[in-house]
């Protein structure tokens, strides 16, 4: 029985595994052990790697990265709203949601690549501080998770059916999940810049 | 001449009550950066999907005339939002901005950017219907396409080194630079 | 995997949709600041150029 429900319910099965783990770590208190143990990795990311001595040493590659990350959060943007406002019925409704859907992924995918490298750079040139601040871990578990629910829940589902059987209140739900997701993304970036 | 003029204005922007308002209040001058920032996504995003579709890059199943028509609104609105932010963070920091070799540049391209914009949209509404459903646009659309998206990058780019202080006045003595990021005090001193 | 509406798929949607919505509001309302601060910046950016907390 539990075999037949793990093979005809297997996405949710995952994903309650995936949300019962975070509630165990957190409830006893493995992210918290296990967070001091991060610090070394991020001071040697910051002052022994060689991003974060090209970060550290050269001013003008650290900002230009930094203009590529933003270029790229931008066409994240772009494409995460393209495709999310189309789902919600507000933008190209001429066009078949599905067309949108598939015609963006690409671009986000690409994007989204480009986003992390630069990211995973400008974040090596400030490790020490970053390791420090709650909201850089904020955005990194919103990036985890928007990038989980695009892949693994967003899109499997989109690409499975057309999207007329798909539930209106479906559609807009993860729209409206999706676009909330990846703007606290942005912000929370937007905040450690500011802290 | 017109680096005095332009000195003379920021200086007279800076001395006003909102402009000292806006630099020195504690959540103001972060709200309007954070949105001019983040509004990117809907200004540039629409843009480059547009570019993009030009070049066959994105929605290949689409006609690119619908794309740019349909995404035109929210990159103007997007871009109407950068303006109003855009122009208070200057009038938050008049001097500051005013002697930016990097802000000055940022206007130069964004300048050029509109002009091409201006041109790509002429050049589309004479192409109109004759290679609509085509994978990419033809010649002069792919290049403006390229154009914008270059010019584009260039702006956020500058936008992005403005709060460095490379080439600060204090800190430059090349007589063009000092010229370029207009100078003032620091070119009547050589 | 069944063809009715609420299959594997649309569950593990729903409810993923659900537990992001649900941690967004906690973390923007909840965490990030008090409720009462939050309305003070939201008077605060209407009220623009009386409010301490904006300027």
């Amino acid at each position: 029985m539990l075999s037949n429900f793990l093979s005809n319910y297997r996405s949710v099965a995952v994903l309650a595994f995936v949300v019962l783990t975070i509630a165990l770590v957190e409830f006893f208190g493995v992210r918290a052990s296990v967070y001091p143990s991060l610090l070394p990795f991020f001071e040697w990311l910051k002052y022994s790697s060689w991003i974060g001595y090209l970060g550290i040493t050269y001013g003008s590659v650290y900002a230009t990265i930094q203009a590529v990350h933003l270029i790229s959060m931008a066409l994240i943007g772009g494409t995460i709203l393209v495709a999310d406002l189309r789902l919600l019925g507000v933008l190209l409704k001429d066009i078949p949601s599905e067309t949108i859907t598939k015609g963006t992924h690409q671009c986000f995918k690409y994007s989204l690549s480009v986003a992390i490298a630069t990211g995973i750079f400008c974040a090596a040139g400030v490790a020490d501080k970053v390791y420090y601040m709650p909201v850089f871990w904020i955005k990194m578990l919103a990036l985890f998770a928007g990038s989980c629910f695009i892949f693994f829940i967003k899109l499997p589902l989109l690409n499975s059916r057309p999207h007329n059987e798909v539930d209106p209140w479906m559609l807009r739900m993860l729209a409206v999940a999706s676009i909330s997701i990846w703007f606290t993304v942005a912000a929370t970036g937007r905040w450690i810049g500011f802290s | 001449m017109i680096n005095e003029l332009l000195l003379q204005f920021a200086q007279y922007l800076e001395a006003q009550e909102y402009s000292q308002m806006l630099v020195s209040g504690y959540y103001s001058w972060n709200w309007l950066e954070a949105t001019h920032v983040l509004t990117l996504m809907i200004s540039i995003g629409s843009l480059f999907i547009i570019d993009f579709r030009m070049l066959g890059w994105v929605l290949p199943g689409v006609s690119a005339t619908t794309i740019a028509d349909r995404l035109h609104k929210p990159m103007i609105i997007g871009f109407v939002i950068m303006f109003i932010t855009g122009i208070l963070l200057v009038y938050a920091k008049p001097v500051e901005n005013v002697q930016s070799f990097w802000f000055r540049l940022k206007m130069i391209l964004l300048v050029l950017a509109f002009i091409n914009a201006w041109v790509f949209n002429s050049r589309m509404r004479a192409a109109e219907g004759a290679w609509d459903s085509a994978l990419v646009a033809p010649k002069p659309l792919r290049t403006g396409a390229i154009i914008s998206l270059c010019l584009w990058c260039g702006v956020v780019a500058m936008g992005r080194f403005i709060p460095y202080d490379w080439v600060d006045c204090p800190k430059v003595s090349n007589t063009a630079l000092l010229w370029a990021s207009g100078c003032v005090e620091q070119l009547n001193a050589l | 995997m069944n063809n009715s509406k609420w299959d594997d798929r649309t569950i593990a949607a729903a409810s993923a949709s659900l537990i992001i919505l649900g941690a967004l509001l906690y973390y923007w309302v909840g965490e990030v600041q008090s409720t009462v601060e939050l309305l003070e910046l939201a008077y605060g950016s209407l009220k623009f150029f009386n409010n301490p907390l904006v300027f």
